[in-house]
């Protein structure tokens, strides 16, 4: 990517849908060339920004510039040609040939003659491998085929932007790779690229940069490298590493073992940990807790995290008061015996009048 | 937890099932200390537990302790890999006598 121009300039983008904020104050620069993927969770309103940036849902306010132009609403339908879209339904005419539905945008919109069209379509299906299928009509294809399609159309509007939205959602899974397979190959012809995406191989190996989308925004932007590998924020290492966690927290020494027994049982069962595993924290957090902990401190908060990706296990503690790391100060031979073989690692900080207790296993 | 006792000869043994944890020790030691007077030896047999803290490590090293100072004998038998990793982190296996 060596042309730094910014072609697409977003500016305190903001979408309610009612009373509902879904999107506050977004800004983003996107640089001519650049494939940025947008992840985060479901609901967090990826294709929402997508969608508002080519004017398919206004916006409730903020401002998009192409190549520093103001897009408006008398401008976008000439906008949309530059900033093409791929659904994830693929949005195909069903009673067009592959063919007429490649063509009907040049010819209509970019007023290209029939021949010069169907020379370029053509052109257009084999570097896609559908050359084969132009005669076909889009009941006759897969859903794979058909994105392919969707993609070839949209390529042949010219466009400078292609914006996709969750472009292999919709696909049987045996099917993705085809589709990813030309999105690479259109990601290295230089065009540019917003692709909302759960393929996190592809957004890890094709783009530029990564953003984050959470509470209502861009929560983390960062390079494939950092957010895949070193992600800086809570939420963001959340999803990246597809941590399960479970909380318990109370201000009183007569607190519900049980309850909180059973709730650390449910956390190992719905994530298929093994016992050796779950008979190691159940020992860490009954020793912490009934020995360590509650009998000093009324108020604490657990959060016991599993992360499959980075297999991880780990405990956080958390408990008010003056600052006190009661592994070492206190006198529960046994308990602490325990907690220091098991734990692969112990950490103690005190931060904002909170004694903050982190053992890994 | 359950606990089962047998009697053979002059022998009780105390067979543990499930979790020695907090909530099942205190049950534990009712039952177990005060049968230690009166017997010539006692087996635990730990071959279904699954789980031991330190709260059944009391239990375990107050039952050692009592039948010591009583003369009588209490061996441990038929310890899973779990916990016998928990002995030896604890230092248990030093003083404990296993099998018999």
């Amino acid at each position: 990517m060596n042309n730094t121009e910014v072609i697409l300039s977003i500016r305190n983008l903001n979408k309610t849908f009612g009373n509902e904020v879904i999107l506050e104050n977004v800004n983003l620069e996107i640089k001519q060339g650049e494939v940025i993927s947008i992840i985060g969770p479901s609901g967090t309103g990826k294709s929402t920004f997508l969608r508002a940036i080519n004017f398919l849902s206004p916006l409730t306010h903020g401002e998009i510039y192409f190549k520093g132009a103001k897009i408006t609403n008398h401008n976008v339908d000439f906008i949309r040609q530059k900033m093409n879209m791929v659904f994830q339904n693929f949005g195909l005419f069903s009673h067009l040939t592959v063919m007429q539905n490649i063509t009907s945008g040049q010819i209509d919109l970019l007023k290209l003659p029939k021949a010069e069209a169907k020379e370029k379509a053509m052109s257009i299906l084999k570097t896609v491998g559908l050359a084969e299928r132009a005669n076909f009509y889009p009941n006759q294809l897969s859903g794979g085929q058909k994105q392919r399609v969707a993609i070839a159309r949209c390529i042949a509007m010219n466009p400078e932007v292609i914006l996709f939205d969750e472009p292999t959602s919709a696909l049987d899974p045996t099917m993705v790779s085809e589709v990813i397979a030309v999105m690479r190959s259109l990601a290295k012809s230089g065009i540019t690229m917003l692709v909302v995406t759960h393929e996190m191989e592809f957004a890890k190996e094709v783009s530029n940069r990564v953003l984050y989308m959470d509470e209502k925004g861009i929560y983390e932007a960062g390079t494939p490298e950092v957010i895949f590998n070193n992600p800086q924020k809570s939420k963001t290492k959340t999803f990246i590493y597809n941590i399960r966690s479970y909380n318990y927290e109370t201000e009183s020494k007569n607190f519900d073992y049980l309850e909180l027994l059973s709730g650390v049982e449910n956390f190992c069962f719905r994530n298929a940990i093994n016992k050796k595993i779950s008979n190691k924290l159940h020992l860490l957090i009954e020793e912490l807790i009934t020995n360590i902990i509650s009998p000093e401190r009324a108020k604490w908060h657990l959060n016991l995290t599993h992360s499959e990706v980075l297999e991880s296990f780990e405990i956080i503690i958390i408990y008010a008061g003056e600052k006190n790391n009661l592994l070492e100060t206190s006198k529960e031979e046994l308990p602490l015996m325990l907690v220091n073989n098991i734990a692969k690692s112990i950490n103690y900080d005190y931060e904002d009048g909170n004694n903050i207790l982190t053992l890994k296993l | 937890m359950n606990i089962e006792q047998t009697k053979k000869n002059d022998t009780l043994t105390f067979h543990l099932e499930g979790r020695l944890d907090l909530l099942s020790a205190p049950k534990l030691q009712d039952i177990l200390i005060p049968t230690i007077d009166g017997t010539q030896s006692i087996v635990l047999d730990l071959k279904q537990l699954t789980y031991i803290s330190s709260a059944g490590l009391r239990v375990i090293l107050i039952a050692q302790k009592t039948a010591s100072s009583l003369n009588v004998a209490l061996n441990v038998n038929n310890v899973s890999d779990e916990v016998m990793e928990i002995f030896e982190m604890t230092g248990f296996s030093d003083f404990l006598v296993f099998g018999g």
